[in-house]
């Protein structure tokens, strides 16, 4: 069997891109998350393994929650940490 | 521009928690959304595994080049005009008759954006991450890769700065091939190391 038919199977979206056969994303809010996650961390000026830490920290968590779940939860906690959304107010 | 790329009813909590975050991050004059816009269309449209097989193809053709993709794959990779977010360190493994070689991340889902775009769901998952370090042949066997009891797997962590790109030996593909027929030839496994050309 191969790897896209083992794992990718979960790909509903057809109107999504693809690239060599696999769609790059399978909803839009995780391409939105992952684009967020580049530019927060470049606006706060930090390096790209600091949310990749998060991130690290996320999935072992929960190993089986949904990756983009994931990657979510380590967008929160990096705003929260660099204190994004504190400063006034 | 944005009408389309949102779903005005979000169906998830964690969907929802990314509509909320963004507009937050908007108010906040920390993004705005054409930058959003942009980033998406940038990583859905113009980063893929065509750009890993235009490196990989190059390589094939010209020994000069491949010589530098082996000693240096971020400066050999950016002179073909890839590089940036974990595309940092570039580390390029050349399979040969005697080594195949895989690329893991074991603690999350590093992958060479630049050249080879977002990972697979599969590369994420846990039992690939776990077990293609225990046991890469049974994986590789799994996944349609047969490799022979003679050659040696090396498996590749890229939990650290490291980004690796496998590349795969050229197949015997007839006689004056030109260089884009050849980077057709090169699909996103075989620069990961679970399938051979």
């Amino acid at each position: 069997m191969s790897p896209g038919d083992l794992l990718d199977a979960g790909f509903a979206e057809p109107s999504l891109p693809r690239s060599n056969g696999t769609p790059t994303f399978d909803a839009p809010w995780q391409a939105r998350a992952l684009a967020m996650a580049v530019l927060v961390v470049e606006h706060a000026g930090r390096p790209w393994d600091d949310f990749r830490l998060r991130l690290i920290a996320a999935i072992d968590d929960d190993p089986e929650r949904p990756y983009w779940d994931s990657w979510v939860m380590a967008l929160d906690r990096f705003v929260a940490d660099a204190d994004l959304l504190e400063s006034h107010e | 521009m944005s009408e389309d790329h949102h779903h005005r009813l979000p169906t998830t909590p964690v969907e929802a928690r990314v509509e909320v975050l963004e507009a937050l991050l908007i108010e906040k004059g920390i993004l705005d959304a054409g930058t959003v816009d942009g980033l998406v269309e940038y990583y859905e449209h113009q980063v893929g595994p065509m750009n890993g097989a235009k490196v990989v193809a190059r390589a094939w053709i010209d020994p000069d080049y491949c010589a530098r993709l082996l000693a240096d794959g971020t400066a050999a990779i950016a002179e073909l005009g890839f590089g940036g977010v974990e595309g940092e360190h570039m580390v390029v493994l050349e399979n040969t008759p005697q080594v195949h070689n895989v690329v893991v991340c074991t603690l999350c889902s590093c992958y060479p954006w630049p050249v080879l775009g977002l990972p697979p769901n599969w590369y994420k998952s846990p039992p690939y991450r776990s077990r293609m370090v225990r046991e890469p042949r049974v994986v590789l066997a799994e996944m349609g890769c047969a490799v022979g009891d003679d050659v040696e797997i090396r498996v590749w962590d890229s939990s650290a700065e490291v980004r690796y790109l496998v590349l795969p030996m050229r197949p015997e593909a007839g006689e004056a091939v030109s260089e884009t027929a050849l980077a057709d030839l090169v699909t996103r496994d075989s620069m990961i190391g679970v399938a051979r050309l």
